[in-house]
């Protein structure tokens, strides 16, 4: 021990002293050849013959001074800053090779810290590994909204599970000074906030006393964010009451920064009392197990709940058609783990898994085409260095301590990379969720830079300077003493040239890959944008209105008096009142009957929206055969029904529909709807569907409703409008709730947020690949060309014309980017099977961008080769052949 | 030069690395690791000596059998230093150049009498079997 100290203390000195022991270890070295020279006679011969005799005296005094140093650091020190001083000489491929790592780099790690942050954090709550959901499963789907007997089932089961609570989204409307604002709410079960273990920061949550059945206590609980974003952080709100749709609720505490509920992607304002409803819908339905029970465990003693549960919603299920019953009643309990919240069940297996797949494939290829890129680079910097490397070779120096030098060189490049890459992965997680989140406002993103993500990272830029570095290292340094010193030789340069190629030739099929997946979503975008809906979409306007009237009477006073306000408005064409919007959520479903001749009536599945007077015609839908809904279709009048050209094609083929009937209350239904009309086809749902078959009823025919949409066609630009609209509806009832206001192409372009997304990224990965592999191109050829200088003076002075030059250079660029694209275009081709489902209007094969993008890369990629090969056509054969 | 029929000697792990960039074969006569340490320490019993008195005291004193391969020297001194079984300080030498002079330290001499002890029991032991067989 005291030994070691001693060593290290001498060590310690001699860093402070290291001038001195070099000159120590010189003069004692030398004393030495001085004496043997002087043995065998003191002449020049003599002297020779003792550095013969001693030996590699630069690698004896090496290992010397290695023993006096802390090795390791010192050597790995001086390498660094010879690394640094080696790539800040060649600053345009350092830039290159650093720039290609950070955006492959950058790339993988923002992907990542979303994927971590929505799929791999663990609740901020107690033992977040209990925490279960539980989903329903058909054979063809599983749904995370539960009947809520569900919940009342599994409440009583005490033998898997502590706790179960449920939650259930609402949108109430807060009382503010400038009229009502919508607030996200979550109505929680009482167990809700005992169960997941969490307390206020202020004041108290929910507990299992405020939801006693019956007697529902009028209480929130409000988020962090909101507290701060809506009262300025007033600790004095807690007690103070606040109007919630009307009602009044005591506000008892205010919850902790990190708490967000158990969906990181769906972040409420405030959280209320699970009412207990008489016809209570759906709910998502939690639990926490009890330590030490498994999931297959818990779900078999929760089947047969489940299963009664389901069988109790029995009487509710009359009216549906058997086979829906049927499917309804054989759905199975599934139990999940939500220890990461319940947006990891949703991520994992529905809206995002398919658009994650394909960005960590996007990532990766451009990782991958960043490293190959490198790895080139590196190839051809090693070759340009084969003399220095020679040199050194020769003077001594050990062939693991140049590879370690090296890779020191890449390593610094890859974390130079790594490092850049981890700030754009910083700077674009934002823009990231941004284009992957539907909601982005509402998503509670902890984005802090943790180990994790730094581990990823530096993992990342690690494994591909080792990997990517180490092949061009070990061969660099291959010895080669007598070739590597010739100057101009040609064997070393060619000994390279197959790897080399090999990879330019994959990297080239790789860029082919990732540009004939840009070019498909960048049409397919363009087909989306341009797509014919049936409808103008141009100044349109959708506001969704709440507006809770005592009776229907008054009720309907306030829509009709609200479409009469606003319609007189000066800029306002015209106005027309729907339930559901146009490009909403795809409206509801339905199961209507259409009576056959002798026949018992057909059941059909169509889509149903109930429009007010004008809808057709404020939305430019056109009407095809009969007539519009008139303010005269209302309650206590014919039941009457407008269907649209599909409807009309599948339910009444070779007739008129127009006076036909169809019932909507089983075979043999009473309620029966007169066809009054036709009107054309349109999509409803989204740009990509099939126009379904669609019913509309008279507004007025569908009995009351809470909350009505608003379409606003106006001759201008809309936005200009919107605070006069607001005003005049505030005006007919101070009460009224302007939910949500957007226009059509609004709707559309979030609708299309994820095909632009891809289009944005696809399309700038490959204009990045297309760059690299210009630059992979252009670096090997002038490589080549500069080591062909003199057979090129022999060419030309034999006759060779300045065309045979350029065909002589051309050729193998031609033949490399040929190879590429034979080996490109097979896997373009099996790459774009996997996202034909995104695309709109054209074939994963799509002949033209298929073509297009070839093209493209060909001829970046002659061109990248032609610059050299120009160069060296344009030598003058005597200047040639005096460079060897 | 004379060294055609010599064995090497040479310590430790010098002779990896020397192996390898020099393209040394083995020779016969190779001796056992560790031994040029030995005889390092032995030397220096004798008086205080610089790096070239070692390597031509080996090499007189052994009759030229053994040659003490000189790039395997100096680290085995240095590494000797570093441990503690050396001391160094710079002297003239007998031709009046500076040099830098060896001597055992108190540890050293105790490493030789072990080092001595090892060596006469290992060849006692090849003794025995050499002249069994």
């Amino acid at each position: 021990m005291l030994e070691r100290i001693g060593l290290a203390w001498l060590r310690v000195k001699t860093l402070v002293l290291r001038r001195k022991l070099d000159r120590d270890l010189n003069e004692e070295l030398n004393f030495h050849l001085a004496m043997r020279a002087e043995k065998y006679g003191g002449d020049h011969a003599a002297q020779m013959a003792a550095r013969r005799q001693f030996g590699n005296s630069t690698h004896i005094r090496e290992t010397c001074r290695e023993l006096w140093t802390f090795a390791a650091v010192e050597t790995f020190w001086r390498d660094l800053r010879y690394a640094v001083r080696m790539l800040a000489r060649t600053p345009v491929f350092t830039t290159v090779a650093v720039l290609s790592l950070t955006l492959g780099i950058g790339a993988n790690t923002a992907l990542f810290s979303l994927v971590d942050v929505m799929l791999l954090r663990p609740l901020p709550v107690r033992n977040p590994h209990e925490i279960v959901e539980f989903v329903r499963q058909s054979p063809g789907a599983m749904m995370t909204n539960l009947p809520y007997p569900v919940f009342s089932f599994l409440s009583q089961d005490r033998s898997v599970l502590s706790d179960v609570f449920a939650i259930r989204r609402s949108q109430p409307a807060l009382q503010a000074g400038n009229g009502p604002e919508p607030v996200r709410a979550h109505e929680v079960s009482g167990s809700f906030f005992p169960c997941l273990g969490v307390n206020a920061v202020t004041g108290r949550t929910i507990s299992r006393d405020d939801d006693r059945a019956g007697s529902v206590n009028r209480v929130a609980v409000l988020s962090h964010a909101f507290w701060s974003r809506r009262f300025g952080k007033d600790p004095s709100i807690v007690g103070r009451t606040m109007r919630l749709s009307g009602e009044p609720f005591t506000v008892i505490g205010i919850m902790p920064l990190d708490f967000f509920g158990v969906d990181r992607s769906d972040f409420p304002d405030l959280w209320v009392p699970l009412a207990p409803d008489p016809d209570p819908g759906e709910v998502w339905v939690l639990g926490r197990l009890r330590p030490g029970v498994g999931i297959s465990q818990a779900k078999a003693r929760l089947e047969p709940l489940f299963q009664q549960a389901m069988g109790s919603l029995q009487n509710t299920l009359k009216l549906w058609p058997e086979s829906d019953r049927k499917a309804f009643l054989s759905q199975r309990l599934l139990v999940t783990r939500a220890t990461e919240g319940t947006s990891g069940l949703r991520w994992m297996y529905w809206e995002y898994s398919y658009t994650l797949k394909i960005l960590i494939g996007l990532t990766a290829l451009i990782l991958l085409i960043g490293c190959t890129n490198l790895a080139n680079l590196l190839m051809a910097r090693s070759a340009a260095r084969s003399g220095e490397i020679g040199v050194r070779l020769a003077l001594g120096a050990g062939r693991p301590r140049l590879v370690r030098q090296l890779l020191t060189e890449n390593l610094l490049l890859s974390l130079a990379g790594g490092t850049l890459g981890m700030l754009v992965a910083a700077l674009g997680h934002r823009l990231m969720v941004g284009l992957l989140v539907r909601d982005p406002l509402n998503v509670a993103l902890d984005f802090r830079l943790d180990y994790r993500l730094l581990g990823f990272g530096l993992t990342l830029a690690v494994m591909t300077g080792l990997l990517f570095g180490l092949m061009p290292a070990v061969r660099a340094t291959r010895a080669d003493l007598s070739g590597a010193l010739h100057r101009g030789s040609r064997q070393r340069g060619t000994a390279h040239m197959p790897l080399s190629r090999g990879l330019l030739a994959v990297q080239i099929a790789l860029s082919l890959v990732l540009l004939v997946a840009g070019g498909l979503f960048a049409r397919s975008l363009r087909n989306l944008g341009a797509a014919d809906l049936g409808l103008a979409r141009e100044n349109l306007i959708l506001m969704d209105i709440y507006r809770t009237g005592k009776t229907p009477e008054v009720s309907q006073r306030f829509w009709m008096r609200l479409s009469g306000q606003v319609s007189a408005l000066p800029g306002v064409r015209s106005i027309a009142l729907a339930g559901d919007a146009v490009f909403g959520y795809g409206g509801w479903n339905q199961t209507v009957w259409i009576p056959r001749p002798a026949q018992p009536a057909q059941d059909a599945k169509v889509s149903m929206n109930c429009v007010g007077p004008g809808f057709f015609t404020t939305v430019g839908i056109p009407i095809i055969a009969g007539r519009e809904f008139g303010h005269r279709n209302r309650e206590n009048t014919p039941l009457v029904a407008l269907v649209n050209q599909t409807f009309a094609r599948r339910f009444f083929p070779n007739e008129n529909p127009v006076g036909k009937y169809f019932g909507d209350r089983g075979p043999a239904s009473f309620e029966r709807y007169e066809v009054v009309g036709v009107v054309g086809d349109a999509k409803y749902g989204s740009v990509r569907e099939e126009t379904p078959p669609m019913v509309f009823y008279p507004l007025w025919q569908c009995g009351q409703r809470e909350s009505l949409v608003l379409h606003l066609r106006t001759a201008s630009e809309p936005a200009a409008l919107l605070p006069a609209i607001r005003r005049e509806i505030l005006a007919v009832d101070p009460e009224a709730l302007v939910s949500e206001v957007r226009t059509l192409p609004q709707v559309i372009r979030k609708q299309l947020r994820e095909d632009q997304m891809f289009a944005a990224v696809a399309s700038f990965f490959a204009l990045l690949a297309l760059v690299l592999a210009s630059i992979g191109i252009y670096g090997v050829v002038a490589y080549r060309v500069a080591h062909r200088t003199a057979e090129i003076g022999v060419r030309m002075a034999l006759g060779a014309k300045k065309a045979d030059v350029l065909w002589l250079i051309m050729r193998e660029t031609i033949g490399l980017l040929a190879v590429g694209a034979l080996i490109g275009v097979p896997a373009a081709l099996a790459a774009a099977r996997l996202i034909k489902t995104l695309l709109f209007g054209l074939g994963p094969s799509d002949p033209l961008t298929i073509a297009g993008a070839t093209f493209t890369l060909v001829a970046a990629g002659a061109l990248a080769g032609f610059l050299p090969a120009r160069r060296a056509a344009s030598v003058e054969p005597t200047i040639a052949l005096r460079s060897e | 030069m004379e060294a055609e029929k010599t064995a090497c000697v040479h310590g430790g792990s010098a002779i990896r690395f020397h192996k390898q960039f020099m393209g040394a074969q083995d020779k016969p006569g190779d001796l056992v690791q560790g031994t040029l340490d030995m005889l390092v320490l032995k030397t220096l019993a004798r008086g205080a000596m610089h790096g070239y008195a070692i390597t031509e005291f080996i090499q007189e004193t052994s009759g030229n059998v053994l040659r003490v391969e000189e790039g395997a020297l100096y680290p085995a001194l240095h590494r000797l230093e570093l441990r503690g079984l050396l001391a160094s300080e710079w002297g003239l030498s007998e031709n009046n150049r500076r040099a830098k002079y060896y001597r055992l330290t108190a540890a050293g001499r105790k490493q030789l009498a072990a080092e001595t002890e090892r060596w006469s029991r290992l060849t006692l032991a090849i003794a025995l079997i050499m002249d069994t067989v």
